[in-house]
This record gives structure tokens, sequence and C-alpha cells, in this order.
């Protein structure tokens, strides 16, 4: 569903991301992990269309995103760490608005559902600046989520969400992928990556260092048996390897 | 205190110029400067003649109609408010400024130093745009003199949002403590509404008689002893800049400064608690324009059957829908709507009274705006691209070409603008409907407007696409969001860019015009009036190829435009 070949991004003379492959099939999670400025971020705006890489191809649903970008963007939902909204659009006016964007002919039928699932249901005629962070996070998601995207690509998603709504979010992203979504989760809450990753694909300084289930990455490196992925991350980044550094 | 806030306030402004002029590098900026460096000499260099010019308005009128703008502009601030403008915090300020170990005052004073570098900038431009003129008895004089004049605005404002402030917060309480600045006020107003009353009959026999006899009778208006009286402090703060020597200039200068420390002292009181108050009170208040901006009270939000959105059809629709909710729901929108609904009733009743004379000025005065609104209507509607690109991770993430989100980014804007001049026409229309003498007859009239109706979209639509196009191609030098920087002190950055934007529009309107002209004159022998169809039909269908041309360029503009090397506020 998302195929990523050779993708690189140049600001100026910094590398941001460096000769990034990987693809991710329906029903998988993969989730993003890295220092910060590992280019987790660059790597998944450039997969929303929002970024254009330096070299590289991304398809997405057999789309390739820079010949066919309308057609690769319509199975594609980007939910950002920091909710963008419209000051002048009511929460369900958001969803009517996505709905025509994405053509979903049924969005009246959508939007109850939808609201309830995400705890909404209450704030459906709120405008973004009577809703709390917590709040515009999750009409966020659910503005992702309207036209059951193919593709999902969630950026720290779970910020500014409480208890309730992180467990929510949680059974949301593990349904759509079971439901047969292609999902990347950027994050640092590596036990959330742990708890619902098929896959993981640890960077550091904008390239590669593992991809792979956690049994996979372990069994690479026999030395990071039987260690929690916390260690296992910090054994990946640091230069020598270890994890105390 | 004071060398933080100058410390903010320098690191702020270098820093910011340092990033702008970074973007130079790209040689769309590079060409954009020396546009608006050739575009600066051409106006206050090149043209200068080697002997004063005669002036629009001669150097003898400049004290008095300096005056009446000075008036204006000030009371303006009174009636309106301008705490928004004046004391607008940005989410940084609020953060470090409010919670920090700063007084309201300080934190006042810190805004008008912040002021300062809008104010610095724009008495440099203004000395450049004078410099044809031949005003003040050098350059640097008249750059003196021009600073003077609008930081006293500037603090005159600041001042006016306190009384305000303190009269909405305070209520009679306020009154006593502001009884003095209360006491001027009344007096300036009730002296200017008696002296415009008795002096009206001259000043429109004047009127009558041109320009320059207009403007001899409101001099000799002027010179009466209640007008003398009221405009003497206006006429100090603009004399300075109509000293013609060095000897003129000093003994100008002392009443002006003295004008500005005395508003410097209104706005900075010390040892009266009740002036904390007030200024903690207008921070407050501003800082709650600052979130209502982003939280806006709506007029309601129930939306009419024509704002209804199917999930089918032309995808872009969404943002041109979402653009026009984001106008009509607003109070602003919904009072200009109703104000000029009841102009237009009014004036179309009033022309058929005797007293249709109050309707014809009516009239005139809204043909007027509906036409100036052609060049400066842009600054005013912002609902598109201006508005959006803040948010264009979001729009390069929809599944739609950059030629649809361009296209109805400029269509939600020119469809207001447009709507607010086809209201101003019809005020004018309404105000002349019962004027049987009136040469051109209602016949004429009648195809005026609907020529005017039938050109102004796609007039407006070519204005908008160069406005848009400004944001796409320098998003770094472009003010984008809602709001702008407005006021007496950013008057001339706001001049120079409509004139700019008016000499590019005029570029494009040329071709489509002459066709359109031509077309009309040819067939206007064979078939009179009728040929104002086809000329029309000519004119939009000329300005519908330069708008798909332009479309086409920004649209893959748009698709290559990198937000992170955009360079664009968060």
């Amino acid at each position: 569903m998302i195929e990523v070949e050779g993708l690189e991004k140049q600001y100026g003379d910094f590398p941001a991301v460096r000769g990034l492959s990987f693809t991710v099939q329906p029903g998988e999670v993969l989730g993003l992990v890295g220092p910060n400025g590992a280019g987790k971020t660059t790597t998944i705006r450039s997969i929303a269309g929002i970024i254009i890489p330096t070299r590289g191809s991304i398809r997405i649903g057999g789309h390739d995103l820079a010949a066919q970008p309308v057609a690769a963007k319509s199975l594609l939902a980007f939910i950002p760490d920091e909710p963008h909204l419209f000051e002048y659009l009511t929460a369900e006016e958001h969803l009517r608005f996505v709905g025509r964007l994405y053509q979903v002919a049924d969005v009246e039928a959508r939007i109850p559902g939808l609201l309830q699932e995400l705890d909404l249901a209450d704030k459906r005629a709120a405008l973004p600046g009577e809703l709390s962070r917590g709040m515009k996070q999750k009409l966020a998601i659910a503005c992702g989520l309207l036209h059951s995207p193919a593709a999902l690509l969630l950026d720290e998603p779970l910020t500014g969400l409480d208890p309730v709504g992180i467990r929510r979010m949680k059974a949301t992203i593990v349904s759509r992928a079971e439901a047969g979504a292609a999902v990347i989760l950027s994050s640092h809450l590596l036990h959330l990556v742990e708890e619902i990753c098929t896959r993981v694909l640890v960077m550091n300084a904008g390239q590669t260092v593992a991809i792979g289930t956690v049994a996979d990455i372990v069994a690479s490196r026999p030395a990071l048996s039987g260690r929690r992925l916390e260690d296992i991350f910090l054994a990946l980044i640091t230069p020598d390897g270890d994890p105390r550094a | 205190m004071i060398r933080v806030f100058l410390y903010l306030a320098w690191r702020s402004t270098y820093n910011r110029v340092a990033r702008q002029a970074r973007q130079l590098r790209n040689p769309r900026y590079l060409a954009a400067l020396a546009f608006g460096l050739t575009y600066l000499w051409i106006v206050a260099v090149d043209q200068r003649p080697e002997h004063p010019p005669q002036m629009l308005v001669g150097a003898r009128w400049l004290e008095l109609v300096g005056a009446i703008g000075v008036i204006g502009a000030l009371l303006w601030g009174w009636i309106f408010g301008v705490e928004r403008r004046v004391l607008a915090f940005s989410p940084a300020e609020v953060t470090f400024l409010f919670s920090g170990p700063v007084t309201r005052r300080g934190l006042v004073q810190y805004k008008l130093l912040r002021n300062q570098v809008l104010i610095l900038f724009n008495s440099l431009l203004w000395t450049l745009i004078l410099a044809r003129e031949r005003f003040g008895a050098s350059p640097w004089l008249r750059a003196l003199s021009i600073w003077v004049l609008l930081t006293t605005i500037s603090f005159h404002r600041l001042g006016a949002s306190f009384v305000r402030t303190s009269l909405l917060e305070h209520g009679r309480i306020a009154l006593r403590h502001r009884v003095v600045s209360l006491v001027l006020l009344g007096a300036l107003v009730i002296g200017v509404a008696w002296s415009i009353k008795d002096a009206m009959p001259d000043l429109a026999a004047g009127w009558a008689g041109g320009l320059t006899t207009f403007l001899d009778a409101l001099t000799e208006a002027s010179e009466r002893p209640v007008p003398h009286l009221l405009l003497a402090p206006f006429r100090a703060m603009v004399r300075p800049l109509a000293a013609r020597t060095l000897g003129d200039w000093l003994r100008a200068a002392g009443p002006a400064v003295g004008l500005l420390v005395l508003h410097y002292v209104w706005v900075i009181r010390a040892d009266a608690a009740f002036e904390e108050a007030s200024a903690e009170a207008a921070l407050q208040r501003a800082r709650l324009s600052s979130r209502e901006r982003a939280s806006p009270r709506l007029a309601h939000r129930r939306l009419p059957a024509l704002l209804r959105l199917a999930p089918v059809g032309w995808p872009a629709q969404a943002i041109l829908w979402k653009n026009l909710l984001a106008v009509v729901r607003t109070r602003r929108a919904r009072n200009v709507a109703g104000a000029l609904t009841v102009a237009a009733i009014v004036a179309g009743l009033l022309s058929f009274q005797a007293q249709s004379s109050i309707a014809e000025v009516a009239g005139w005065l809204a043909a007027t705006w509906a036409g100036l609104a052609i060049v400066i209507g842009p600054q005013w509607v912002r609902n598109d691209l201006r508005s959006d690109l803040l948010k264009l991770d979001l729009l390069r993430s929809y599944p739609l070409a950059g030629r649809a989100v361009v296209a109805a980014e400029t269509a939600a804007s020119t469809m207001v603008l447009t709507a607010l001049q086809a209201g101003l026409l019809l005020v004018a229309y309404f105000a002349f409907l019962g004027n049987g003498h009136m040469d051109p007859p209602l016949g004429l009239r009648t195809i005026a407007l609907l020529t005017a109706l039938a050109c102004l979209p796609g007039i407006n639509y070519l204005g908008m696409l160069i406005q848009n196009g400004a944001a796409i191609l320098l998003p770094a030098w472009v003010h984008l969001g809602s709001g702008r920087p407005g006021g007496v002190e950013a008057l001339g950055q706001n001049m120079l860019i409509i004139v700019a934007y008016s000499a590019v529009l005029a570029v494009g309107l040329a071709f489509p015009g002459v066709l359109g002209l031509l077309v009309f004159y040819l067939l206007g022998d064979d078939i009179g009036w009728w040929a104002v169809i086809p000329g029309v039909a000519v004119l939009l269908t000329g300005l519908a190829i330069e708008a798909a041309v332009l479309l086409g360029w920004l649209g893959r503009v748009f698709e290559a435009t990198d937000p992170a090397g955009a360079d664009i506020p968060a």
C-alpha cells in the first residue's frame, strides 16, 4: 500500500532524510521512532505529499505521489501532532468540508458515528476556539478518519489526549489497521509503539538504523536480547551502541 | 527593564530582517526587490522635477488639510477603537511578558517601543514619497517631522484606547478619573460639529466653484475663532512638515515636540493606580481580542440554504465554501450588508423627496467607493490564500491540484469583494432613482449598473489572483493572516502596495479592456447600446484567458512550494 524507495530530503546542505526505503502493507502498523531531528516528521510529511522529496519515489496504493498526487492523496490521511483547524468552521462542518474534499457521498451518515467514536458528540456545533487542546486533536483525527483512508499517517497522534482519549485512539488505530489500512505511526512513546505496531523503523540522522519486528531487530543483534524496547532504542541510536550513554 | 525590551525589540527586528534578506538567494525574491527598488526610484527620485511642482494641495493649505486629516484619524480611534492594532501582543509576548515580573505600565512601554519599528519604517517611506513634493527644509528634517507626527498619533490612539477601556470596564467610576480627557474630547466634537454647521453654506458654495475655491472657503472658515482654537494643536502637529527653512522648522518643532511629550505623559502617567488598572484592562482586552481572532464570536451558526455544501461535486468547492463562511458569519459582514440595505432604501426614498441632494451626495460617495474598492478592496477582503497559507501543510495534504486550490481560494475573496461593490453600486443607483433631470438618464444608468455588475467579477478575479500570486511567490515578504498592518502608522507602506498593485492590475486589464472597448465602438453605430453586450463578452473572455494562464502558472508554483523552504511564519 505504501512504498517508499530511496527517499532523500535535503535542506540546503543538511540531509534530513538519506536513502530511506520501506513498504507498509495493508493491515500493518509501522512505528517510526528515532531521536529529535532523526527525520521522522520529514519522512511522514513527504509521504503525505506536503514536502517535495529531493530524490526517491513514494507510491500510495500504486499511485506515484509525484506523478499522480491527487489520486495518491485521496487514499491518504495525515494527522499531524499539532491540529490545524479552521477557526470559522464548527466540528461538524469540518467533517462536511473534508467529506466534500474526499467525495464522501454518505458523509451525513458517517458523522454521528465518528463523533461518537471520538467522544465529540456533544461538541458538534463547537468552534475550534471553544475546544480544549485534546478535543482539537480528536477533531483533527476525526477529519482524517472520515473517508476511511487506505493509508493512515500519524505524527505523534496522542499529544494532548487524556487517558481515555489515548485508550480510544489506540483502539481506533488498531481497528483501522485490522480493517485493511496501512498505518505509519511516528511517536516518541515507545510503549505505544511496542503495544500497537507490527513493525518498527528506527531512524537516526535521516537514515534507517533498523527495521522489522522487535523480535527481528533483537535477532540481528543478540546483545540486545532480553532488553526492553527503550533499551534497544537507546542502544541503536547511540554511537557506540551503549544504552547507558 | 527597558534594556530587556530594547534587546527583545532589536533582536526580533534584526532577525526578521535577516531572515527576509536571506530569501534574496532565491531569484524570485531578488527580482521582486529589484522591481520594488526601481519602483521606489521612479516614485521618489527619478520623477523629482527641477523646480518645486504645482502641488494639488498648495503649501498654504497643507497645514490645514493635514490638521483636518489628523483630527479624522484621531476621532476614528476614539469612535471605533484601535486596541487590537495598537496593543496587539503575540502569543510569545503574552506567555513571557504577562506572566513575567513586568508591570502593566512596563508592558505599555514595551508596546510603544515595538510600534516604533513600524513608525520608523513608515517615516522613511513617507520621506521618500514626499521627496517629490519638496516638503520640509531638508530630507532629515522632513523625516524627523513625520516621525514626530506619527508617534504623537500613535500615542494618542493608545491613550484613547485606555479611556475607552476604562469606560467599558469601570463605567461611572471611570468618568471621574477620565473627566479631563472626556471634557476635552467632548469640547472637540461639539466644536467640530458647530464649526461645520456654521461654515456649511460657505463650504457648499465653495464646493460648487471647484477645489481651489473650496479650499479657500475652508481656510476662511478655519480662521474663525472656534475652529481656529480647535485646530491649533493639530496644526502644531503638522506645521514642522510644512516648514521651508531651518528657522521655520525650529520654531514649529517646539510645539510639536511639546505635544508629543504631553501625549507620552498622558499614556504613561506615574503613580496613578487607576491608570495602571486601565492599562491592565486594556491589555487584557487586547489579549482577548487576539484570542477572539482564533475563536471568533459569530453572528450565528445556522447556515443559509445557499451555503449548504453537498457531499459530492467539485472538491475544491469545499475551500470556497469554507472561505465564504469565514466572512458571512462575522458580525462585520452582517453589519455592512445591513447598512448597505438600509442605505439603498433610504437613499431611494430620499431621491424622490425635496432633500434629494443628500441622496445625491450618498450616491456619489457610494459609486466612488465601489470604484476605489477595485484597488483598495483586496486590502480589506483577505479570505483567500493570504489567510490560508499559514496552514500550507493542511492545504498540501488535500487531494487537490494546485490550480484548483488557487482557483477556489481566489474565487472566495472575489465573491465577497464583488458583493460589496454590488451593494455600493445599488446604493448609488437607488440614490439617483428619483432624479428625473440627471444626465445620463435612468435607462443609461441602468445599463451602466448592469455592465459594472457583469464586469466586476472578472476584474476582481484578476486582481485577487495578483494578490494571491504575490502571496504564493513571495510568502516570506507578504503579510499572511487575516489582519494586516493598519492605521496612520502603516499608511505609507499600504499606499505603496496599493499603487504597485494598481499598476500591475492596469497592465492586466489593458489588453482585454482595449479589445472590449474596440468591439463596443465598432458595433455601437449599428446596434447602439446593445453593443455593450459583445463588448463585455470580449472583455470577460480576455480576462478569463489571462486568469487561466495565471492560474496554471500559480498552481504549478503552489505545488512546487516546499513548506519547509517557503519560510512562512507559524
